[in-house]
This record gives C-alpha cells, structure tokens and sequence, in this order.
C-alpha cells in the first residue's frame, strides 16, 4: 500500500512539472475549513483582512481593475474624479498615460470679461493626496486683448480638494466591500 | 522502487534546473483577519437534570476521562492516583439547566504571504481562538484559574509554494483529509449545519461529532500538489498528535501525556480524549478531482487517514497492543450549478465516533452525509444530516460507552443529526443567521446519560437507549 502512495504522491509532482497547460498552482483559498466551507485566506469572498505591514496588493488591483480594467497607467479613481470636477470646462485634451487633462478656455456667464483655462496632473497608481496636481489660469480682456491675470492662491488647491473628496466618493462606490 | 525514485529524481530536478518564468519579487505583507460571532441558543436536551451526583467544582479536569481503566478485569480503578492525576475536587451534588443562552465566538487570523524572485510564494499563517477552556471555574481562587475565553494558538503553519512542484506546509494543521481537501461536506449555511455552533450550546457527551476536523490540527509536514488534468493531492505526516511546542509531559520523567509516548499504562481506555494520547505515526492522504460538466461544478475526493495507535504497557513494561490502528477510508461528492449545491460523503474504517481507537475484535465505524444548499442573492439557506454507527468504547462510562470492556460483540452506538438552517448576507462578510439543529445518540439497551457509567433513579439520569439534543439557534457572524 504504502509504495503505491508514495509513487502517487510523487507521479502528480512530475506530471505538473511537464504539465504545461494542464496545471496550475493552486491557490492557498481553494483549501477548504470543513466547518464553514470557507476558504481559509479569503473569507466571505472579501478579501483577507487589513494589512498591517507592506504593500496591499491586492487593494491596488482593485483599484486598478475599478473603471474595467482600462489599462489606465495613472490611478483611475483620481482620473475619472479630475474628468468629473473640471466637466463644467470645454476638453480641449486628456492623456490617460501621461495622466495629464488640459481644458479650452471657458468663460463663466456671470463674468464676461474673464476667462479661465485648467490643467490637471495626476500622478502614479495610488490614490494619494499628493497624486494630483490642478494648475488654472486667468485672462481678463482688456483693451479688446485677453492679458494673463493672477489666480487666487486657494483656487489650484480647492479644485484638488474637489478631485480627492470625489475620488474617494468613487472609490466606496466601487469596493469590494 | 528504487527505480521509480531515480527516475522521479531527474526529472524533478529538471524542472527545478528549467528557466524560470521571471516574476516580480514581493517584499511580505502582514494581514489581519478572522471573524467574530454571536448567537441566542435554545437548547432541549435530554437528561439534564443531575441530582445527587459526584460533580467536579473546581475544573481542573474532566474525572470520567481521566480515570485510568483496568482491562484484566473491566472495572474502572476509580480515582487517578500518583502525581499523574489532574486535581479536581468532587463533591456531592445536584444541577438544573435553563434552555436560553447567549453565546459568542472569535478569531483573530494573521497572514504573511511573500513571493521570491523565483515565482516561489512562502508565508506563514496564525490563527489565535478564545475558547482554550471549555468549562468555566467559579470559586474563590479566581486569580489562578483560566477564563472560559482564554487565547490559545488554534492553527499556526508555515509555507513554500512553487507554481510547479506543489506546496509545503509545516506547523499545527489540518491534514488533507482532515479539512484541506473533503469533498461533499456541504457547511455552507447557517453556522454549519451539523458541523456548526449549535455544539457550544450542548451539554457532553451527546455532541461530539465525527467530522473532517475532528482529526486535528497536530503538528505535521504536508505536501499538496498542483493541479493536473483537474487532480492534487495531498499528503501530511505526524509523529503524534501532540501541537506546539515542548514535549508535553506533566512529569519530569517519561509519562502519559508526553507527546512521544508510544505505549502507556492504561490504554485499555481509548486514546484521544484529552486525558489520553491516541495517534502515532499518522498518514494522511487524499486526492481530489474538480471540474466542470456541462456547467455544472464537480468535485470529487477520495482519502485516507493510517496511523499506529498508543499501545499498553504494564507496571513491569511489559508492551501489549491492545486497540487497533486507525484507518479510515472517506470519499465524497459535491456538484454545484446555478447556486444549488449539492454532497455526499461516505466515510468507513475501523474507530470509533471522533476517531477514537477501538479495542481489538471490536466492529469498526461507518458514516454517511449529506447537505444540500442553495444560494439566491445575499440568501443562503441548506440542510444537511449524516447518520453512522460506532464500535463502542471499551470501558468508558455513561452513553460514550458500557462498562463492559468492548471487543467482539459489544453493542454498536449509532449517533444521527440533521440539521436545517440559513443566513441572509447583510454585507460582505456579514451574516444574519438562523438554524436548527437535532443530534440524537442511541445505544441499545437502557444507559445513564450525563456519562454516568448506569442508570440510576435516584440520579434522575434519565435512563433510556438514546439521548437527544435539539438547539435553535439565531445571530450573526463577521468575517474579517
């Protein structure tokens, strides 16, 4: 009996070492606990638990996999938020690699004499509060010429806080739990 | 043979000489997780009313177990003597159970998973429960007793995984066919079923089960293939079932609770209580097929768990065998389609319930289950049952045995459950849920219940061929 075991036991190894496609790793949550029959590392299908120390892997491809797995290279909670804040602006272009968002100019109906333009840079995969940057600049017209004028210092940082507190709106929208 | 293992050996080594697939290196993580949970429990139970009976009041331990059993003459010695005894202190007296209780649970869980640059994942996990002491001490001498909800180290392993040789795990863990790898045990609903958490809610001895994680968690080296064509398999090893770490003894010299021992006075009564050892040398082994046909899910499992068993040695050491070996055989069914689920197990050998080793000449043990489950939107609802018979212990007292010394025509046990119950998903890892759940042990001819070794009016043991136990039960469970 036992002989047989022992060449069984080592038949599997060898036929998944030359197995090509027909085998696979399988993963530590495809090991039941009888009681429950919940995997073990995965409970309830959530993802397990809070990590304490590293990286969290698996909450970055969530979140990387959140808008259909678009192939996004910057974060794509942050770039769907930037599109939605700065929507009320004409597009003049997005770049999803570079992560960059340039508006046309827009003049706002209450003010006729001034006109306002947007860039918007989002940086990396994370969703961090320094991973965007939103940079607007002002026009007003005078003398028949459109001529740069100063922005209010708060203005770039209050369209940040707009893009993170929708970011972060999308992402509890789209977790997993 | 020699041959089979030549040949093994080259070509695994070739595989591990072969280019690897390159792959990122992942600096481990540390992960929290676990579950809580809590529930109300109605509890009917059968012979609850103690009255005038020697009780233990101070907990230290478990008298009916640790009373040593003389087989020459198939009498119980009475009380344990010499410095191996635990100390309890007993006392005459008499007890009445109300049905309701509330009851809660937890496990905190930590993982640490890694990845070398070779594709090699390794980790280690750690599972912490609460409940390392069952029964609850209330005397004045509190400040040197343990609470009922005192941590312990439940399972606790290391791993080596490679995409194409399989996995390792070494530590304090289920074996393959002690939970890793059963097909056909449908748990999913509820708490559990018959395998759930309507036991906590359960006076003994009419509760212990015969189920995959019955057969522990002792320290062992397991090996788990890949999959190939559908197939892994699995196979653990364990010198014992001693866990953790230090050699057990409770003596500064060789004695029965030492994780090594082979052969111990009085193994006449069966091992694997906790008074006694039981296993050693123990295999386990258990292969797996899942797929799909047609849509539907498959899984398939057949295994087997072999080991020596503790033998008897007399004050002169001389070394009798007096129980069989453990082995027992198990294969089981599940198939899945469109959220119904649907298993069977059948498992067969030559123990007792909880596979306890029998005495020698005694009928082995057989049981049959099944559980059905099917899941639409956040509900799960289920029913499962198994239903067995079981050589009786040699010995023990009360419905977990007759005092007559067990062997070739003793008295079969039979013990059957079913169990029907669901849980609504309020959230992800949070469950809502409701069960009922009957465990019933039967023995022919009339017996104490409680574990009283006869019956007795006076007692109010409740005399009968069989004991009941039915507990609904309500609450919820977090997994984290």
């Amino acid at each position: 009996m036992k002989p047989h075991l022992l060449a069984l036991g080592l038949l599997i190894p060898v036929l998944a070492a030359c197995g090509g496609e027909n085998s696979r790793q399988v993963r530590n949550d495809e090991y039941g606990d009888y009681r429950n029959s919940q995997a073990r590392n995965k409970p309830q299908g959530a993802s397990s638990g809070i990590v304490v120390f590293g990286v969290d892997r698996e909450r970055q491809a969530r979140e990387a996999n959140a808008v259909g797995g678009t192939g996004l290279s910057v974060n794509a909670f942050l770039w769907r938020a930037t599109l939605d804040t700065l929507a009320f602006m004409p597009l003049a272009s997005a770049d999803p690699f570079g992560g960059t968002i340039i508006t046309d100019w827009y003049t706002p109906a209450a003010a006729d004499g001034e006109r306002f333009r947007a860039q918007a840079y989002v940086m990396g995969r994370q969703l961090r509060s320094d991973a965007v940057r939103v940079q607007v600049f002002r026009q007003v017209l005078a003398r028949g010429q459109w001529v740069d004028a100063p922005v209010s210092a708060s203005t770039n940082s209050e369209l940040e806080d707009k893009v993170l507190a929708r970011a972060r709106e999308l992402r509890s929208q789209s977790a997993a739990r | 043979m020699r041959k089979i293992l030549l040949g093994t050996t080259a070509v695994v080594g070739a595989a591990l000489l072969a280019p690897q697939v390159a792959s990122a290196q992942e600096a481990p993580t540390v992960r929290i997780g676990g579950y809580f949970q809590a529930y109300y429990g109605n509890t009917q139970q059968t012979g609850t009313s103690a009255t005038n009976v020697s009780m233990n009041t101070i907990g230290a331990s478990d008298g009916g177990e640790a009373t040593p059993f003389q087989a020459s003459t198939g009498a119980n010695t009475g009380a344990v003597t010499g410095s191996v005894a635990n100390t309890s202190q007993n006392q005459q007296g008499s007890a009445r159970l109300g049905h309701n209780d509330f009851s809660s649970d937890a496990e905190i869980h930590v993982f640490v998973n890694g990845k070398t640059a070779n594709g090699l994942s390794y980790g280690a996990v750690l599972e912490m429960a609460f409940n390392q002491q069952e029964g609850s001490v209330r005397n004045n001498g509190r400040r040197a007793v343990n609470d009922k909800t005192t941590a312990f180290m439940d399972e606790m392993y290391a791993f080596i995984s490679s995409p194409t040789l399989g996995q390792i795990r070494f530590g304090d863990e289920d074996g393959p066919m002690g939970g890793l790898m059963n097909a056909g045990f449908i748990t999913n609903f509820g708490s559990g079923g018959v395998y759930g958490y309507w036991e906590n809610f359960t006076v003994r001895p009419n509760r212990t089960t015969t189920s995959p994680g019955g057969l522990g968690d002792n320290t062992k080296l397991i090996y788990l293939s890949p999959q190939v064509f559908g197939f892994d398999l699995g196979l653990s090893w364990a010198f014992n079932e001693g866990t953790g770490e230090d050699v057990g003894c409770l003596n500064s010299f060789s004695s029965v609770n030492c994780d090594r021992a082979y052969a111990i006075t009085g193994s006449g009564v069966p091992g694997r209580s906790h008074a006694l050892p039981g296993r050693t040398n123990e295999l386990q082994a258990m292969l797996r097929w899942r797929g799909n046909i047609a849509g539907v899910g498959i899984a398939a499992s057949a295994g087997m768990m072999s080991s020596q068993v503790i033998r008897n040695v007399d004050v002169f050491g001389n070394i009798v065998k007096n129980l069989q070996s453990p082995q027992v055989y198990q294969v089981g069914l599940q198939a899945t389609w469109q959220g119904l689920t649907v298993g069977a197990n059948y498992m067969w050998g030559n123990t007792s319930f909880f596979y306890i080793p029998i005495a020698r000449g005694s009928k082995g043990m057989e049981q049959y289950f099944v559980g059905a489950s099917y899941t639409f939107g956040p509900i799960t609802v289920g029913a499962n049952g198994f239903w067995g018979s079981y050589a009786q212990l040699p010995g023990a007292a009360g419905i977990d045995g007759v005092a007559t010394y067990g062997g070739q025509g003793a008295p079969m046990q039979k013990r059957y459950a079913f169990s029907v119950g669901g849980n609504y998903r309020l959230a992800p890892g949070m469950d809502i849920v409701a069960e009922w759940t009957q465990h019933t042990t039967h023995i022919a001819g009339n017996f104490g219940q409680q574990g009283f070794g006869s019956c007795s009016a006076t007692q109010q043991n409740n005399c009968s061929n069989r004991a009941t136990t039915q507990v609904f039960l309500t609450g919820l469970r977090l997994a984290f």
